[in-house]
């Protein structure tokens, strides 16, 4: 049994609202002991760490990752993707299932966590396909899938189009007490879309997607849900109707979540007037206004949580011109340090920003992490937060470069990771 | 220095070749009117002299025309422009090139770029690619028409067009009519328009109208009796026959019926108001025929003898490099 003992920390722990200087004990591979102020008496530690005043908060838990492993590996492996989120302070991530082939099956599920397991790392799972294919139409077989180790379910990139499917997913999936994760996107409206539909896309000439495409799936999707029950979760909430539209439902009651991701709290359409394809995402840029309701959705509780939204994309894909340029940008690398500027600009305090990265989508997820409680597993990170650098591509440990935040200035750096009391992050083991 | 050319905007002295402060041609967004203007006056210097014996603004130059969509008037326009000048033409064409073998846009404009090019004019059907390829290619570029962006040259050959026959631009009403949505030679015109002080106005259903175009600086109409009443330019768009088939609007009939240019319609303008058409025309679709061929009212065949005269000014300026 060893006694690893990190002291002269700003522990940040939301779970049970502690923020200020204190200690953290872990006990092999869990939390022992976790305080504020300085430690009685250090007899008992095998081992000690001057924190030097950085910020010790439950390990990130992202959300929303695409990974290209299986499938697309010349754009991200698991190794690489592991590593990244490692430095990038994330302890769990959760995988789309848009993978090659679709993770629409239970071997599939397996599968791709006992690979990352044995890389080893932060603890990655799986969100199961909710149809067969991504197809859209035939439930997959979401009971074993839930059974193999399935932490929700979701179309991936694409909304489930049609109202009696959805109907049957969220009951369905009430069942089995595991969200649904939708992608509020109308196909139709959005067909062939390019970015943003306004006096942008209008100038750029290119096909707008409306922001009402968002609220009119989530809206019809919360009336299903009045009659289905279930847990109902949005991605990547970008536009301001929809924004209020779950706001209202939460005030009313309804099981819903929902997260967006830097790019939507930070960026507006604005970017894309230079045809810059790194900025084209899914869902697209919006309006400033809606920008700024996703900070104000943020600030109040309205969004739950933020998630990268990693999507690995090759060079190819995005030295293109913008219409056919493939969606998405590279997020676990930038994560923290972006939702960081949230702190910085006074929209949201450290340890709500630590909620929404890591207490927030670890209870909608229900798994392991979030917390600092004694007893539970040592998943923690140490940064900090007002270390500034500029992001580079180039730079990223994972194995896709393509950010929206090519040159930004941003501010919280990564010092060290840990898993179950490990250290994954930097590899070399400080003494 | 802002000015193009000493006597740009002086317009009774030959005009002297134009210099812009782009090395680029790749929108009329962002132009200055000072830049234009001197652009229509070299270009109505060409049309007044379009063999213009001591031009050899292009000798020694090779020009590449690239064109991914086809167009026959627009890619001649260019060429013959270009011979004039005495550059030598290189014409690309897309059939059986290896672009139909999956070679994307820029791994074209490497290979060409390996054959030093002095000018790339490049057609492409999506909004953005002139800029693309010019960022990846040591040859200026010229904007032959991106996607539903911009087609700075036709809104040049229309100026140009417009004021040799009125005198100027300045004050006029103008009324676009057909698919705004999706044509780049109404975004040109919009902003080459407005910003030599013409009053423009848009006429389209609403189905073909594009997102807050207001912001724009123009007037929208639905109904085409009151969008071309008391107009100086009735300047209409070519509709794809796809567009009229039950999707943007129901049919042809209908469209026609609605914003077909017609002798009823064309009275409620301005007593002489003048037709243009970018070409080529649906005749029956979105003009009637008559109207067309009258020499008297219509522009149409002036504007393709225009487009030498405006390339020929753009081709001149553009190998003369940025300011």
């Amino acid at each position: 049994m060893t006694v690893t003992r990190f002291y002269n920390a700003h522990i940040i722990d939301p779970s049970q609202a502690i923020d200020g200087i204190g200690y953290l004990d872990i006990t092999d591979s869990h939390i022992s002991a976790v305080s504020l102020g300085q430690p009685a008496t250090d007899a008992t530690c095998d081992k000690k760490i001057d924190c030097k005043q950085a910020v010790l908060a439950p390990g990130l838990v992202d959300m929303r990752v695409q990974s290209a492993d299986p499938g697309a590996e010349h754009l991200e492996s698991l190794a690489t993707l592991l590593a990244a989120a490692a430095k990038g302070g994330i302890t769990a991530l959760a995988c789309l299932p848009n993978t090659r082939p679709v993770i629409d099956e239970a071997s599939a599920i397996d599968s791709l966590c006992l690979r990352a397991s044995r890389i080893g790392g932060p603890r990655l799972y799986a969100y199961g396909a909710a149809t067969k294919g991504l197809e859209g139409a035939e439930m997959a077989e979401l009971g074993l899938m839930a059974e193999a180790g399935a932490i929700g379910f979701t179309n991936g990139t694409s909304a489930i189009a049609n109202s009696l499917t959805m109907r049957r997913l969220l009951a369905y999936t009430s069942m089995l007490d595991r969200p649904f994760i939708q992608h509020c996107e109308d196909p139709d409206l959005t067909e062939k879309g390019e970015m943003n539909e306004g006096e942008t896309s209008t100038r750029l000439g290119l096909i707008g997607m409306p922001a009402e495409a968002e609220v009119i799936i989530l809206d019809r999707d919360l009336h299903l849900l009045r009659r289905t029950g279930g847990r109902y979760h949005v991605a990547h909430l970008s536009t301001r109707a929809a924004i209020d539209a779950v706001r209202r439902a939460k005030a009313e009651g309804l099981a819903v979540t929902a997260d967006t991701a830097p790019p939507y709290f930070l960026l507006n359409e604005l970017a894309v007037s230079t045809y810059n394809t790194a900025f084209k995402l899914s869902p697209p840029l919006r309006s400033e206004d809606d920008r700024l309701a996703v900070v104000e959705g943020l600030a109040d509780g309205t969004i739950d949580a933020i998630a990268s939204d990693h999507m690995p994309v090759d060079r190819d894909a995005k030295t293109q011109p913008f219409g056919p340029a493939a969606p998405g940008a590279s997020g676990v690398d930038t994560l923290l340090a972006l939702s960081l500027t949230l702190v910085h600009q006074n929209h949201i305090t450290l340890s709500r920003a630590i909620e929404l990265l890591s207490l927030a989508p670890s209870t909608i997820l229900d798994i392991d992490g979030g917390t600092l409680m004694p007893g539970a597993s040592a998943n923690f990170m140490l940064f900090r937060p007002d270390s500034s650098w500029i992001i580079k591509g180039a730079d990223f440990a994972s194995h896709s470069r393509i950010t929206p935040f090519e040159s930004h200035p941003v501010q919280g750096v990564v010092d060290m990771t840990y898993i179950n009391g490990e250290q994954i992050y930097p590899v070399t083991a400080l003494d | 220095m802002t000015t193009p050319t000493p006597n740009a905007h002086k317009g009774q002295s030959p005009a002297e070749a134009v210099r812009l402060s782009s090395r680029h041609l790749l929108g009329i967004e962002g132009m200055s009117p000072l830049e234009i203007r001197a652009l229509l006056d070299r270009g109505n210097h060409f049309a007044d002299h379009p063999t213009d014996g001591n031009s050899v603004a292009l000798h020694g130059k090779t020009i590449v025309n690239l064109f991914y969509e086809n167009s026959t008037r627009t890619r001649t326009s260019f060429e013959l422009a270009a011979k004039r000048l005495g550059g030598s033409v290189l014409n690309i064409a897309v059939a059986g090139s290896s672009v139909k073998k999956g070679e994307t846009l820029l791994d074209t404009a490497t290979t060409l770029n390996a054959m030093h090019p002095d000018i790339l004019v490049v057609r492409h059907n999506c909004s953005g690619a002139a800029r693309l390829l010019s960022q990846h290619v040591d040859a200026a570029v010229i904007n032959a028409g991106d996607g539903r962006h911009e087609h700075p040259t036709q809104a040049l050959l229309d100026a140009l067009t417009i004021q040799r026959r009125i005198g100027r631009i300045e004050g006029l009403t103008v009324a676009i009519c057909g698919d705004i949505a999706n044509s780049r030679v109404a975004r040109s015109n919009i902003h080459l328009l407005s910003t030599l002080g013409a009053k423009i106005r848009l006429v389209c259903p609403p189905t073909l109208l594009p997102a807050d175009i207001q912001h724009m600086g123009v007037e929208v109409y639905t109904d085409m009796e009151s969008g071309i009443a008391d107009a100086d330019i009735v300047m209409m768009l070519r509709l794809q026959t796809e567009r009229m088939a039950g999707t943007e609007t129901p049919s042809q009939r209908e469209y026609f019926n609605l914003f077909g240019l017609n002798q009823d319609k064309l009275n409620r303008a301005a007593p002489r108001a003048l037709i243009m058409h970018p070409g080529p025309m649906n005749r029956g679709v979105e003009i009637d025929s008559a109207i067309a061929d009258d020499v008297e009212k219509s522009l149409i065949h002036i504007q393709v003898e225009m487009g030498v005269a405006a390339r020929m000014a753009c081709l001149e300026a553009i190998s003369l490099g940025a300011l």
